[in-house]
């Protein structure tokens, strides 16, 4: 958007009201995403232009949300940074996890269908694997009807199905600097440069949980407390400067 | 402010859906054979909002863009295919299964059902039904002077004549299994049908095929844990209230600009 240059100080106020808006915007959707599993907050802070005008920057915040045991085999989290790769239409993206399944094709997929990677690409299961032979006829499956009770994924992201090891995960973090932008369904858009490789022994998967959203709706809602009166305050101003013109035009320039 | 009255409006509908998912939940926690269900949501897709730059001062840099995201979205709600516990009934005709197997029904649409309630009796035919009358494949005729109805872990049911006489097989009971049971459709009455997310179902034997065995004499109860649930339902409210608190943020924040005119 262009701007007059130098900025009087209604430009200034209408800057200010319009980044309190969207930093209100900001809070009602980290807020929206409260219950969204692996969510990622919006930070919103503001950027001066020119020293003078108030324009909003935000970063994603990257930290670990808490995570949930659930006792489905096929919930997936990371306890630590990092992101699961997943192959979509548009391209790879970034998870963290989640509620996987296995499609009709056999494949490993995330919530909205989309295969997670390995390092030799979607992880398929063998027909007979996901309907295992019984090994011991006195003891049925002790997770029953979970389906998937012979997929077991470990700390590295090896994934064993029926104790064949099918694939390893691929699991990527960001290098410093390198930023990932949201693509809505949780999943992130990787950046183009800047994606490293995550060592086996520092990795941290964890079968069984879910990570849920890392959105404080405390502090979100003290947010939007100062929002509001931040927002009122300008609004003040703007009354104030506007008063100050009318007292030119109206009183200073009144022909005697 | 309309964008964040209706972003937080999202929210809003989201937390409702999981209390309506819960409340099913609990409804059915002394359902026989009833697997619960967890919401899921997803973030609804991001406007990119680009920064300001200043008109005729090239040396200026424009601040980079932003995301800003239009709320929530519900992404699924997945059934939750646990074990239930055990519960003795005594009844010879209730059947528990203990692992991942299904009974099937015969549906009168023609359709084969699936089923974890083994709540089963005899029609006036003989026939083993369901509780609402559906046979259970693959039809066992028990005739009417049987006394006594035995049904092994293998599913194989046989009968005895009068008092001390001898067992007799009559029939297999035949179990079907899923890849993903998380994809089953419900039908309602506990039956779920098979559908192209859940795979063909496999059919077997109790105690082959990882099917699991069957209990005579015990039921499968509801896997609803009320506790989990409670606490759910608290962590919903609560953020049904906090996402109304935003709109009533984003309502006030209009109101104040609108003041601005005097």
């Amino acid at each position: 958007m262009g701007i007059s240059y130098p900025p009087t100080g209604m430009t200034s106020a209408s800057f200010a009201l319009r980044y309190w808006e969207r930093r209100q915007e900001v809070a009602a959707n980290n807020l929206a995403n409260v219950s969204t599993d692996g969510f990622k907050g919006e930070r919103a802070f503001a950027r001066l232009v020119e020293g003078a005008l108030p324009e909003i920057g935000a970063a994603t915040d990257l930290r670990t949300g808490p995570l949930t045991p659930t006792e489905s085999p096929l919930d997936l989290a990371l306890a630590g940074d990092g992101f699961f790769v997943v192959q979509t239409p548009a391209g790879e993206r970034y998870t963290r996890g989640g509620a996987l399944r296995f499609d009709d094709q056999h494949r490993l997929v995330d919530g909205g269908g989309n295969p997670l990677l390995g390092e030799d690409g979607a992880i398929v299961a063998l027909p007979g694997e996901l309907v295992p032979e019984q090994t011991d006829p006195g003891m049925p499956a002790a997770t029953g009807g979970a389906g998937n009770a012979l997929l077991q994924i470990d700390r590295t992201g090896r994934v064993q199905l029926a104790g064949r090891t099918v694939a390893q995960l691929r699991v990527e973090r960001l290098a410093p600097g390198a930023q990932v932008t949201h693509a809505s369904h949780n999943l992130f858009v990787p950046p183009a440069e800047g994606r490293l490789n995550v060592a086996l022994e520092e990795r941290e998967v964890r079968q069984g949980m879910l990570e849920g959203s890392n959105v404080s709706s405390v502090s979100s809602l003290v947010d939007m407390i100062s929002i509001q009166r931040a927002y009122a305050s300008v609004q003040k101003a703007v009354t104030t400067l506007d008063g100050i013109r009318g007292v030119l035009t109206n009183e200073i320039g009144k022909p005697s | 402010m309309d964008p964040a009255l209706r972003t937080a409006a999202t929210g809003m509908i989201a937390q409702q859906t999981r209390t309506e998912v819960i409340s099913n939940n609990l409804a059915n926690v002394n359902t026989t054979g009833f697997k619960r269900s967890r919401a899921h949501f997803e973030d609804l897709l991001y406007q990119t909002v680009q920064g300001a730059a200043i008109v005729g001062q090239p040396d200026m840099n424009a601040t980079p863009p932003i995301q800003i995201g239009r709320g929530v979205r519900l992404a699924s709600v997945q059934r939750l295919h646990q074990q239930g516990p055990i519960e003795q009934t005594e009844r010879p005709l209730d059947l528990a299964i203990e692992g991942e197997g299904f009974f099937q029904v015969q549906l009168p649409n023609g359709q084969v059902g699936y089923t974890r309630d083994g709540t089963f009796q005899l029609s006036d035919e003989g026939t083993l039904v369901t509780q609402q009358g559906f046979t259970v494949v693959p039809g066992i005729q028990v005739p009417q002077d049987a006394t006594q109805v035995t049904i092994s872990r293998t599913g194989t049911v046989s009968i005895e004549r009068g008092a001390g006489g001898v067992a007799s097989e009559v029939g297999r009971l035949e179990l079907a299994r899923f890849a993903n049971p998380a994809g089953l459709m419900s039908m309602g009455e506990n039956i779920y049908t098979a559908t192209s997310a859940s795979g063909e179902p496999v059919l077997g034997f109790a105690e082959e095929d990882n099917m699991g065995r069957i209990v005579q004499g015990y039921l499968e109860g509801s896997n609803v844990e009320i506790v989990q649930e409670m606490v759910d339902m608290i962590t919903s409210l609560r953020a049904y209230e906090i996402n109304s608190k935003a709109v009533k943020n984003s309502e006030e924040m209009s109101q104040i600009a609108n003041n601005m005119v005097r």
